[in-house]
């Protein structure tokens, strides 16, 4: 049997798109790197340097613009505040005091639903200079280290013990447990506390307190560990951020969030090339192909894996459940093919 | 009366063109361009290309040292960044099959026969020239063992060892160091050194490959047909042994052939023509025994999940950071992890693949061949068969080989299965 | 990298068990849930002991009663204080056993110089508490649910430390006046303390600066000496109204209707809730009816009785650089210790008039303010030991990655048995 031939209509043209179908491929195949890069500079610049164009935008952003940073800054990361209320005495914190804590941790979570995890990503400060790090190490042609999966595991777990030490510390100093000089605790070892200021020319948080005992370890503590960060994010992509409390406390809070990465395991390969490029070095997003929401605890929403997708459809970002970013042919070709003849 | 002496007339060499191997590769190709109607123009590329090397004989060219592939597991990147070509070696002529049944066992698979076949012979077609380097990597079990008989026949041979599992984060290192162990054999053959930039060239190179097979593979989404699984399967088999640029322009002047055929609205086959997914043991030709078998029958081929077409070219390599190291891991990824070969020991991937296909290509029914010998695909069968089952998608399983007997048994088996296809899609409707 | 595990949880438990082990305090405070009464007695007992060990050490010094006879206008602050509330401790200054005599102390005017303390003679020395800044600060007692409460002690003396209560006169009764901000700018009468106290109390329910003057008119001979004792109280709370906080740090702290007064110039770049420290340079400003008197004599007394004289200029400025006297064991050092400081200033003037129907020619006017510093962070702090640290773990940390990842290159062992029987 042979098929049989079909007519042959006139020569047509190519429909012209649609505009929101021109701007969805516009997005979708942007330059993300490019993108990404401008996005943290601009953040960056307003969260460090803001403070002198007296923008203030509250105690409660859930992302590293430092307190420390006194002139500088233009809001306060909400661990700062956090922990100084959870610091007063045992007492007050069940009056009206409670409440505020209550209240503080609402306004949180307001600022932190709207990008979830992406403010670690796209604006954190401290991210973007360990983003820089990274670019630092890649132009000296230093190759990056990764974890062990067995590694991975158990230093997944060390942000959750962080995050429970910074509640439960200022609470021991309120109770009269440990000395005032002990809270905020994690301020104290925090990196951002010595780095970020400066950047405003402060460099008085590089100094060890002989005051007493515990400001002594303290802050002998947070010297070790700036030394460690600078080490550690030279090495390996966004270090500190596997460690962050501020992550652990994101992502419990993460469900009512607005944005969202979401995975359509029925399309994915699991060719893993997800995984290749996450920094956080996350398996889950190459090989969990159940899940929908497959953002972890480690994620950033950095969203580099929806970047570097090539299944249409497989990774995306959503918005209120609307796709604002997604993985397509043609963006991943465009980005990992950048100067290749494309015919169309 | 006596019997007179005639002289003894010694028998000529005949041209190739002339012998019974070319005969067979000229039947198939013959059929494929003149018993169908409304062939792409840019197919003529093909069809040329074809009838040059497997009919005529003649040579094909390549550039600089000639590293020779038995399985699509070998990273091309690597060989191209080190100025040689490679080319694949299997084989799908049942000449050479029956060549490599002299020396072979009796069950063994028909691929690796003919390419046994082929290697064993004094003029391989199509017409490479002696490989300097035959990377054979380790993936099933006659390939595995054929290793060691390909050096017997004198050629020089690198076991590029390829992980049984690909779940584990220790095969996954396994198999990038590897392939860094590859890279240093090609450095030592070509005596060239891996740098950035002859990488990144030919990443891209491969890429730019990839990227028009792509479109090519998206074309075949639509429905009714633009291009028959016959004409594709030509494509894919070409590159097996073409110069990758001529190629890729090749494949790119047909894309645009087909992207004005989309816009025309033409139709290759009948509306009604059930769409059929082919997967299982490669078709190559000029085994395209099946393919063939199916568009004869008013069906067509859309898509396949086989190692000589589209899992050749389909995954697309995604680098993080532009160095050598980097680059080689990611290379080394992309031809592990989504790799649906079934010499795994799980399939969960290419069930989820095959699913994943029928839905992108509205496939009506699903055509599975194994190769008689071919354990894991025979094996496999019963896990995909159980897939399709609960998905309520209709399969048809064949068993065969490189011979033209059972041709017939074939066409009635596969008529019957298309007629049920087209049933169905009656009584959905 | 598995060094970071066995190196950051280890430190955790050992900072834990520090904080544990440093934040039992001292002894010397009375036994929990005593009673005022009880708390009353221990103290009174703690100060007897003291005392007692402070005859034993040192003679009495004449020096110090002389001037008070010197000083006609020697004010009420006469050492002596019958109040039961007042332990021996304050009588001190007759003898000044333990002190030093210091420097130019007790000799020129102001020896019987009255001023207002936040914290009375009992507790003298000034180890930090919690929550309590100085002059400024938070709610420093008072019902915790209603707006913080003020206490004020009027004290006589002119050592910061160990001055003890004012002498109530009952020729010169002393007025009142609280300066509330947002309330009236002339001030309102702040009532008497209540039967057995001494503070004077007040509610701080606005942020802002409260000031509270005790001005008290005495007639020696003909000369009248007016004595104005002024604090100036700054209540800010961290989440308080905004608006009502940048009124307030804008506001005039001046009243015009004192005789004499002494403000305490705040610089430009001050922030809100300021702390001074030793070696910052403090100006004051004095004036008198809200205008700067020129050629007062005033004198800085640190805590330790360390004292300075100066001149005020035309615009009434004088200016002071807090010296460093808190050298304690550095075992005790305190990082937050408040020190007392006072300022004295002195003026007199020809004036005529009537009081209480009695002629005057001549006026002297004395003006006090008492504030509190705290020790400069450079004592506590060091930039050497803090870059010193952090380039030593850099280095440590980068060597012990430099090497982890050369071990990648030596022939990985992966699995290890252990041998067992």
């Amino acid at each position: 049997m042979k098929p049989s031939k079909p007519p042959r209509p006139s020569v047509k043209k190519a429909p012209t798109p649609t505009r929101l179908q021109a701007v969805r491929d516009a997005v979708n195949q942007v330059d993300f790197n490019r993108f990404r890069f401008w996005f943290q500079l601009v953040a960056f610049v307003l969260f460090v340097y803001g403070g002198y164009l007296a923008i203030d935008l509250g105690t409660h952003l859930p992302f590293f613009s430092c307190g420390y940073n006194k002139e500088g800054r233009a809001g306060v990361c909400y661990l700062l505040p956090l922990q100084h209320q959870l610091g007063r005495p045992l007492a007050m914190l069940f009056t009206a005091a409670g409440l505020a804590i209550l209240t503080g941790f609402l306004l949180f979570a307001l600022w932190f639903i709207v990008l979830n995890k992406g403010w670690c990503g796209f604006v954190c400060p401290l991210g973007t200079i360990q983003d820089w790090i990274t670019a630092l190490r890649r132009s000296l042609g230093v190759r990056y280290s990764k974890y062990t999966q067995g590694q991975f595991k158990q230093l997944t777990k060390i942000k959750y013990i962080l995050l429970a030490l910074m509640i439960l510390i200022p609470l021991g100093v309120g109770g009269g447990i440990f000395s005032r000089d002990m809270s905020p605790p994690f301020c104290l070892i925090c990196p951002a506390r010595m780095i970020l200021p400066l950047f405003t020319g402060d460099f008085s948080q590089f100094t060890v307190d002989f005051s007493s005992m515990t400001a002594l370890v303290m802050t002998v503590l947070g010297m070790a560990v700036t030394g460690l960060f600078l080490v550690g994010s030279f090495v390996k992509k966004r270090f500190f951020c596997f460690f962050c409390p501020m992550s652990a406390l994101h992502y419990l809070i993460s469900k009512p969030a607005l944005l969202k990465l979401k995975k359509d395991g029925d399309k994915c390969t699991r060719c893993g090339d997800c995984y290749r490029v996450c920094d956080m070095e996350i398996k889950e997003i190459a090989d969990d192909v159940k899940t929908v929401d497959i953002m972890t605890d480690d994620c950033t929403l950095c969203l580099k894996c929806v970047a570097s997708c090539p299944e249409p459809g497989a990774l995306k970002a959503t918005f209120c459940g609307i796709p604002i970013f997604e993985a397509t042919e043609a963006g991943f070709i465009k980005r990992m093919n950048k100067g290749c003849h494309d015919g169309k | 009366m006596e019997n007179k002496l005639h002289k003894v007339i010694p028998i000529q060499p005949v041209p190739y063109s002339r012998s019974r191997q070319a005969g067979e590769s000229q039947t198939v190709l013959d059929h494929i361009v003149n018993d169908f109607p409304d062939n792409p123009a840019a197919m003529q590329y093909f069809y040329d290309l074809f009838q040059t090397v497997y009919c005529l004989g003649e040579d094909v060219p390549h550039e600089g040292l000639l590293v020779g592939t038995t399985c699509i597991q070998a990273p091309e990147e690597l060989i191209y960044a080190f100025g040689a070509t490679p080319m694949r070696l299997c084989n799908g002529s049942y000449h050479y099959d029956q060549r490599g049944g002299d020396f072979m066992p009796a069950k063994s698979c028909s691929l690796v026969k003919a390419t046994l076949g082929m290697l064993s012979s004094d003029n391989i077609i199509p017409k490479i020239g002696k490989p300097d380097l035959i990377v054979n990597p380790t993936t099933c079990d006659q390939k595995k063992k054929s290793s060691v008989m390909i050096e017997s026949l004198g050629y020089t041979v690198f076991d590029l060892e390829f992980p049984n599992s690909k779940e584990s984060e220790a095969s996954r290192e396994y198999w990038q160091r590897s392939v860094r162990e590859f890279a240093v054999r090609l450095r030592e053959l070509t005596g060239r050194k891996l740098t950035r930039k002859n990488l990144k060239d030919a990443i891209r190179k491969i890429g730019r490959a990839q990227v028009a097979f792509r479109k090519l593979h998206n074309f075949r989404r639509i429905s009714p047909s633009i291009i028959l699984g016959k004409d594709a399967f030509l494509v894919t088999n070409a590159y097996f042994f073409d110069n990758i640029e001529c190629w890729t322009e090749a494949v790119e002047k047909l894309n645009e052939e087909l992207a004005q055929r989309e816009l025309d609205g033409f139709k290759a086959v009948q509306s009604k023509a059930p769409r059929v997914l082919f997967t299982g043991s490669p078709p190559i030709f000029p085994n395209l025994k099946l393919p063939l078998l199916i568009e004869e029958s008013g069906g067509v081929v859309v898509t396949d999940e086989t190692c000589s077409s589209n899992r050749m070219l389909y995954d697309m390599t995604a680098v993080d950071e532009w160095r050598v190291n980097d680059m080689v891991d990611s290379l080394a990824d992309k031809y592990l992890k989504p790799c649906t070969c079934p010499i795994f020991t799980r399939n969960d991937d290419r069930r989820r693949r095959l699913l994943d296909l029928v839905k992108e290509f509205k496939a009506d029914g699903v055509v599975y061949q194994a190769f008689a010998g071919c354990q894991v695909y025979e094996m496999e069968y019963r896990s995909v068969a159980e897939e399709f089952n609960r998905a309520g998608i209709p399969m048809l399983y064949i068993e065969t080989d490189y011979s033209p007997d059972d041709k017939g048994q074939m066409s009635t088996r596969i008529e019957a299965f298309l007629e049920s296809l087209k049933n169905k899609k009656k009584r959905q409707a | 990298m598995n060094h970071i595990r066995h190196r950051v949880l280890p430190a955790l438990l050992a900072l834990l068990a520090c904080g544990f082990v440093l934040a039992q305090d001292g002894g010397g405070r009375p036994p929990e849930g005593a009673s005022q009464g009880e708390k009353r007695a221990f103290y009174q007992k703690r100060a007897a002991d003291r005392a007692k060990a402070a005859e034993s050490a040192a003679p009495a010094q004449a020096a110090a009663p002389a001037p008070v006879a010197e000083h006609p206008h020697g004010a009420p602050a006469s050492k002596s204080v019958t109040d039961k509330a007042a332990p021996a401790r304050s009588e001190a200054p007759a003898r000044a056993a333990t002190r030093p005599a210091g420097m130019g102390m007790a000799m020129r005017g102001g020896s019987g110089a009255v001023w207002l303390s936040d914290s009375p003679p009992a507790r003298g020395d000034g180890p930090p508490r919690a929550g309590m800044g100085g002059m400024g600060g938070m709610s420093m007692g008072g019902d915790r649910s209603g707006p913080p409460t003020k206490r004020l002690w009027l004290r006589a003396g002119t050592d910061p430390v160990k001055s003890g209560f004012a002498k109530e006169d009952a020729e010169a009764p002393a007025e009142t006046l609280l300066v509330k901000p947002q309330g009236a700018l002339t001030g309102e009468a702040l009532p008497a303390p209540e039967e057995g106290k001494k503070n004077l109390s007040f509610a701080m329910p606005v942020q802002g600066y409260y000031r509270l003057y005790v001005t008290t008119r005495k007639l020696q001979g003909d000369t009248l000496n007016i004595s104005v004792a002024k604090a100036e109280v700054s209540n800010f709370s961290h989440g308080g109204d905004e608006e009502e906080r940048s009124v307030a740090l804008t506001a005039a702290r001046v009243l015009e209707t004192a005789p004499i007064e002494i403000v305490r110039e705040k610089a430009a770049t001050e922030p809100t809730f300021f702390q001074l420290k030793s070696g910052d340079e403090q100006a004051f400003v004095i004036l008198q009816k809200g205008l700067p008197a020129q050629g007062a004599r005033v004198r800085f007394v640190s805590h330790e009785g360390w004292s300075k004289e100066a001149v005020s200029d035309e615009q009434g400025r004088v200016s002071f650089q807090v010296i460093r006297d808190y050298f304690p064991p550095w075992n005790d050092f305190q990082k937050r210790f408040k020190g007392t400081y006072l300022v004295i200033a002195d003026t007199s003037a020809t004036e005529f008039g009537k009081h209480k129907d009695q002629p005057y020619t001549s006026v002297r006017y004395q003006a006090t303010l008492a504030g509190s510093y705290y020790p400069a962070i450079e004592d506590y702090r060091s930039y050497a030991w803090g870059l010193g640290v952090s380039l030593l773990f850099v280095l440590f940390c980068g060597v012990a990655v430099y090497l982890y990842r050369r071990r990648r290159i030596k022939t990985f062992q992966d699995v290890r048995f252990n041998e067992t029987k």
